[in-house]
């Protein structure tokens, strides 16, 4: 559910399609994201799930699996 | 009666904040009634700086914005930690459709950073550019980018070059602008790696009206309309320009005031040079907008005045009027389309 819905909010800002968009998938090396365009996600992560992610745990997320993760803690 | 155009405005931001803000506000209701300004920051010190106006109050909103976040601060950290303040309240109107525009003289890293941060980029737009209006002897050009994006690559200079044409043609009435890349000389094979790769995929872009090399020289003539080159050329360009311009007003003043004769010859082309210097005040072409968002964001000078404020506010009509963002989003994915 966290994941079809963040591949979703990935390919639309990074401009890819969703099956580029895996588990193991790094923002910055994969996707050529900038830390902008991860913040920029972060923040659509945000409003989709209705939740604050810390600026802590924000730097911590490389790969789309961290970012799952993080979703789950918080919601959790 | 046209549609209304709703303007976000940080009243908490730039040095001259909340009264030069609020009052550029009540000026540019005052000229336009097609214009709903939405006042972000402290209540009770914009209710107590408004209060000094009279201005039709349907047209002027507050909205409450508890923090502010000042000029020094870390950008990326104030936008993502500082969730009430009046930047990022006003940004998140323009996020949720509550305003259509955003304009601010405050904090230019958190400007930058918030409005793809929070407002989001166009589909398709790979960087977001800031591009201020700069005076030229045949009235304006566009410079993009003057502040956002160093190290940028030759696919990004395309897009500044397609996104600026837009603005230059539908927000400023420049019918077919011409584009420009900055370099050290006229000549394909001169510059630096970034521009010989970006020169050809420009002279291959279809919607742009591509002319070549630009030298610095050639710009404050007007030679083109666009002027395209990376954020750390950009910068130094806008600095230099507004330093030389600043510097040679002083000297003239100077010099006209050092004899008799002089003073006499002053007073006789007084009203000739006062026109001509109006023309190169850059508090009347309003603010820089960042290009490519899914809202518009104008950063104004952190020394904004009243009149620059009004001017900023005002120069958001065309751009919503326009569908600027549309036809961004348009000319992008249509050279997309073409490349694949």
């Amino acid at each position: 559910m966290e994941f079809e819905k963040l591949q979703e909010i990935i390919a639309e800002v990074m401009n890819v399609t969703k099956d580029e968009v895996q588990p193991e998938t790094k923002f910055v090396e994969d996707l050529s994201a900038d830390s902008l365009d991860v913040l920029q996600i972060i923040t659509e992560i945000e409003e989709a799930f209705d939740i604050e992610i810390d600026n802590e745990d924000a730097d911590k997320i490389v790969t789309v699996q961290d970012a799952v993760d993080q979703i789950k803690k918080v919601v959790e | 009666m046209s549609e209304m155009t709703r303007v976000a405005l940080d009243a908490m931001g730039g040095d001259n904040a909340p009264e030069e803000i609020i009052k550029g506000a009540v000026d540019a209701v005052h000229k336009r009634k097609d214009i709903q300004v939405l006042l972000t920051g402290k209540e009770e010190v914009l209710k107590n700086t408004l209060s000094a106006y009279t201005y039709p109050k349907e047209q002027i909103e507050i909205v409450n914005a508890t923090e502010v976040i000042q000029m020094a601060e870390p950008p990326v950290a104030a936008v993502r930690g500082k969730r009430d303040s009046s930047i990022v309240v006003a940004m998140k109107l323009v996020r949720r459709g509550e305003a259509d525009a955003f304009v601010s003289a405050g904090n230019s890293g958190a400007v930058l950073a918030g409005g793809q941060i929070l407002i989001g980029k166009i589909k398709g737009v790979e960087r977001t550019p800031l591009a201020p209006l700069i005076p030229t002897a045949r009235g304006v050009a566009l410079l993009v980018d003057c502040g956002a994006n160093v190290d940028a690559r030759p696919s990004h200079l395309v897009q500044f070059a397609q996104m600026g044409s837009i603005y230059m043609e539908h927000v400023i009435g420049k019918k077919n602008p011409t584009v420009g890349i900055v370099n050290i000389g006229a000549e394909e094979e001169k510059g630096n790696a970034l521009v010989k790769e970006t020169f050809p995929l420009l002279k291959a872009c279809r919607n742009i009206n591509f002319v070549g090399s630009v030298e610095a020289r050639d710009i404050p003539s007007g030679s083109v309309d666009v002027v395209v080159c990376e954020a750390f050329v950009g910068n130094v360009i806008l600095k230099l320009y507004e330093g030389v311009g600043g510097t040679l007003i002083k000297k003239i003043k100077a010099s006209m005031m050092t004899s008799l004769r002089s003073k006499a010859g002053a007073l006789l082309v007084k009203p000739a040079l006062k026109s001509t210097l109006k023309s190169f005040d850059a508090s009347e072409y309003g603010g820089a907008p960042l290009l490519g968002l899914k809202g518009l964001v104008v950063k104004t000078h952190g020394s904004s005045t009243a009149k620059e404020v009004c001017t900023s506010i005002i120069q958001c009509v065309a751009f919503k009027e326009q569908k600027i963002s549309e036809k961004i989003q348009g000319a992008v994915q249509g050279t997309q389309d073409t490349n694949s």
